[in-house]
Parts: structure tokens; sequence; C-alpha cells
């Protein structure tokens, strides 16, 4: 695949019986955050760990920048930083004796180690915490030091598994705005989580995985856009509108509900063009002299079209 | 290794045990005509190889359980190297717990009964040597237990009966055989079997899914 970054072909991987991955097949893009999705059990961290190395024995082929990880292993784990679902640390370290043993691991310098940890840990707000035990850390602290020990080695590829699960929502906000501006600094970026705000927020790319197999994949704008959910209207007029009997005779229209006197909701076939039919709304109320407040198009939500999706009405 | 030596349970181990063979000595009978820096060695060897068997194991049992060393193997490092670096931080700070605990023993042995040298020294080192083999063994088969169970408290339970058994292994033969060298033997004993241990929990390490 031209441009391909990441590459999986072909990848399957059993637990016993179960199979967990079925065929995978997706790449990803130098420079593109890549968002991860599905539902609990769908395959998305059996796919990071093989992505990782964590798990070696799996058929199919992985390639990072055209070279298969089986056979490059040691140099690809030095481009690579990972925060993975559950963290943990060995808790009796310090924060920075234990960013000072993952910098050794992944083979950097002692001088140039000490400017990444004291870098580090500025980007996710824990240089006061440098000296204090991990014990000590509250979990969303220690989910942003399990940030900052992936961006040590300054990677390459950054792999974030659920990196937002199980946090208060004020350390989901730190989290999300770290990702956001490193996501600004163009390394590639995998992204997996059910949150789909999350996803939405900073992915340029979706895939949409189930019982171990895309589904779709594409850009945000292309996964609602080839959804073919209906788009609905909200219409808020300045009185209570006389034509309700007038708009279900258009035919681009499939229903209507009223939300209160004056507000209506519309919702518009969806193999009609979108575009078109608002003229022909929008002239169908000129006709009858009502007077419109405002006009709004509701767009299908990625948790609607995640949802059309894993149900397989796609 | 840093870890280690700063831990309570290697705390107890340098200043816990050179005091408790040194109460025993006093307290324990039969054992009085036994000079301290021989029963030191004894005494280290068995409650401090079991002590460390069961550290190592519970503390393998835990991270994994915790998915620690998921952040160490994602870097270009071998899975053996984790290994080897548990049973050498662990058996190195056993080896400094031995040497303050016998030296302190020879220093009591000089100022009560006054020993010739030459006696003390010579089952001084046998002590050691015993000691040394002994903890090696524990040390080995305590990443062994921690690395194929997966319950702290099955890998405690496991640790404290097989952990220790192991051990004593290192001193059959000069029980068993009175006119060989026991340096020597118990060396060569205790470095076979803690091999063996170690190259087989590095094999499984190799291939198990973290």
């Amino acid at each position: 695949m031209e441009n391909a970054y990441i590459e999986l072909k072909n990848v399957s991987k059993h637990y016993g019986s179960i199979k967990a991955l079925d065929n995978l097949s997706f790449s990803i893009n130098k420079g593109e955050v890549f968002g991860y999705i599905g539902p609990n059990g769908a395959g998305k961290t059996t796919t990071i760990k093989i992505l990782v190395g964590l798990i070696r024995n799996y058929k199919g082929k992985v390639y990072i920048d055209g070279v298969d990880i089986s056979k490059s292993r040691a140099d690809y784990s030095k481009t690579l930083g990972y925060l993975p679902q559950e963290v943990g640390f060995q808790e009796w370290r310090t924060v920075d004796h234990a960013l000072k043993t993952f910098g050794k691991l992944s083979g950097l310098k002692s001088k140039y180690l000490e400017k990444r940890i004291e870098d580090a840990l500025k980007l996710v707000s824990l240089t006061e915490a440098q000296y204090k035990k991990i014990k000590y850390l509250s979990g969303g602290m220690k989910q942003r030091l399990c940030f900052a020990q992936a961006i040590l080695n300054e990677p390459k590829i950054l792999i974030l598994d659920e990196p937002m699960s199980g946090l208060d929502p004020t350390s989901r906000f730190q989290m999300k705005n770290i990702i956001k501006e490193f996501a600004k600094t163009g390394i590639t970026i995998l992204l997996s989580s059910h949150i789909l705000s999350d996803v939405q927020d900073f992915c340029t790319k979706i895939g949409i995985l189930n019982n171990g197999y895309i589904l779709k994949i594409g850009s945000p704008i292309d996964l609602q856009q080839e959804s073919q959910i209906q788009n609905n209207l909200e219409i808020v007029f300045a009185e209570k509108p006389l034509i309700y009997e007038d708009l279900t005779e258009l035919s681009c229209i499939d229903s209507l509900e009223r939300l209160s006197d004056n507000k209506l909701l519309v919702f518009i076939k969806s193999e009609t063009d979108l575009d078109e039919s608002i003229y022909f709304i929008l002239k169908k109320i000129v006709e009858k002299k009502s007077k419109v407040r405002s006009f709004h198009i509701l767009k299908p939500s990625l948790e609607d079209v995640y949802i059309k999706y894993i149900r397989g009405g796609v | 290794m840093k870890g280690f030596y700063k831990s309570k349970v290697m705390a107890i181990l340098w200043f816990g045990m050179p005091i408790l063979s040194f109460l025993m000595h006093f307290l324990q009978e039969g054992v009085e005509d036994l000079p301290i820096s021989y029963l030191v060695g004894l005494v280290v060897a068995s409650i401090g190889g079991t002590l460390a068997s069961v550290m190592l194991s519970t503390s393998i049992v835990n991270e994994k359980n915790n998915k620690v060393y998921n952040l160490f193997l994602v870097r270009p490092v071998k899975r053996y190297n984790l290994i080897l670096s548990k049973f050498f931080a662990v058996y190195s700070c056993l080896i400094i717990a031995t040497i303050i605990s016998i030296i302190t023993g020879i220093v009591i042995d000089e100022l009560t009964i006054g020993l010739p040298p030459e006696t003390v020294m010579e089952q001084t080192f046998e002590s050691l040597s015993i000691s040394l083999a002994a903890m090696a063994i524990s040390c080995s088969v305590g990443i062994f237990i921690g690395i194929i169970i997966s319950s702290v408290a099955s890998a405690a339970i496991i640790s404290i009966y097989i952990g220790n058994q192991f051990s004593l292994l290192s001193m059959l033969p000069s029980i068993f055989l009175p006119d060989i060298d026991p340096i020597l033997f118990t060396t060569i004993v205790g470095t076979i079997i803690t091999v063996f241990f170690l190259l087989i929990t590095i094999l499984i390490f190799k291939r198990k899914q973290i």
C-alpha cells in the first residue's frame, strides 16, 4: 500500500478456541492520528499488543515503514512509544528513578535522558512530582507519568491504548489536551478508545473494529457521509407554524417531529441530496409565509455512525 | 538493585540476621559450642534464602499481575535480562547481608571464646559457601515460581516449602560424603541447580504471553 507507515496484512490471533483477530488488514499513513474504535472484546488491545511486540505468536504480517517487525524488533522498539490500557509501575520507585530506568532500557544516554525527563514531565505537568514516589501519585498523575514514559525516547510512533479510561473529568481533560498538543508534532499516533468523543476530537482517520476485523475505515467526515444515516433539520419558527401538513407532502422528507409549539425536527430521507432537500423545505416555508427564527442541520455524530456499523446497519 | 538494597526485607536481613544468630547462640540448647560465625552462616542460608525466595516469587507475581513488565518488554531489552537482573539484584544483596553477618560473628567469636584464627576461618568459609550456594538456589527457585504461578498467596506458600527444600540440596554432598571437600562440592551443586532453574525460567518467560 502506498505511503503506508504502519501496515497489518491478514493478521489473525486465537486465544485457544477464541478468535481475537480475523484476517485483520489496515494501514496508517505517516503523521496520521488513527482512532481505533470498537466494543469491548473487539480485538483492539490484541492488535496493539501485536504492534508493540508483547504478542509474538500470530498469523499474518505487520510492517512498519515497509519492514517486517518480526525481523527488526529491536530497531523498531526504539522508535515506539506505548501507553498501555492498564498502567503498572514499580511503585517503590520515584518518578525520576522510573523514567531513568525506562530511558536507559530504551538506549538513551545519561545527559540526553535527563533533558528528555525534564521535557516530558513539563509536557505532562508533573515537574513538581519528579522526586515523589509513584505510590503517592493519584490515578490521573500515574496516567500522565505513563504518557511521559511513552514519549521519553521521542518516538516516531505513539500507541495509546484507552488513554482516558478510568480518569475523572479533570484528568480526562488534561490528558486530552496533552495528546492534542502532541498530535500537532506530526508523529504517527494510534489511539484506541471506546469513548467516541475522544477519538472524534483529534483523529484524522478512524477504524471501526468488531469481532476481530475492520468494519469500516476512513476520515470522520467520510464515515459520517458513507454511513448514509439521515440528516436532520431543526427549525425554530417565530410562531406556531401552519405548514406541518404541507411539509409532509415533500418527497425528500421522511418524517416530522414536533419538539415544541414552534420547534420542528425534520428527518430527511438518507438517499436524497441534502442541499436539494433544504431548498425545497425553505421554498415551502417561504410560500406559506412562515417566519423562521433559526435553522440547523443536525449531522449524524460519530456515535450514530459507530452504532450503525456495529449493529450491522451498513 | 537500587530498590532491593533499600527495601525493608533487606534491612531486616542485614541487621536482623546477626542479631538472630547471636540470640540463638545463647538461647538455643546444643549450639553454644558452635562458633557464632558458623551459626550465622547456617541461619542466613536457611532464613535468608527462604525470605529471598518468597520475596522474589511474590514480587514477580505481583508485578506480572499489575502489568509492570509490559513497559519493560516493549523496549529494546531481551526478556532474559529481566530474569537475570532480578536474580543478581537480590542475590548480591544477600551476599552483602551474609558478609555483614559473618564478620559480626567472627568479631563476637574473637571477643568471647577467642577461637584460633585458622579454625574460625575454616569454619567460616565452609558456612559461607553453604550459605551462598543455598541462597543462589533459593533465589532461582523463587524466580521460577514467580514466573509460573499467578497467585501471590500460592507463590508465597510454594516458595516457603519448595524453595527451602531445594536450597538444602547444596548441603547434601557434605552430609552424605564426609570425605569430600564441602566447599567445592557445595559450590558445584549450588551452581548446577541455580543455572538449571534460571535456564528453565528464561525459556518459559520467553514463550509466555504477558
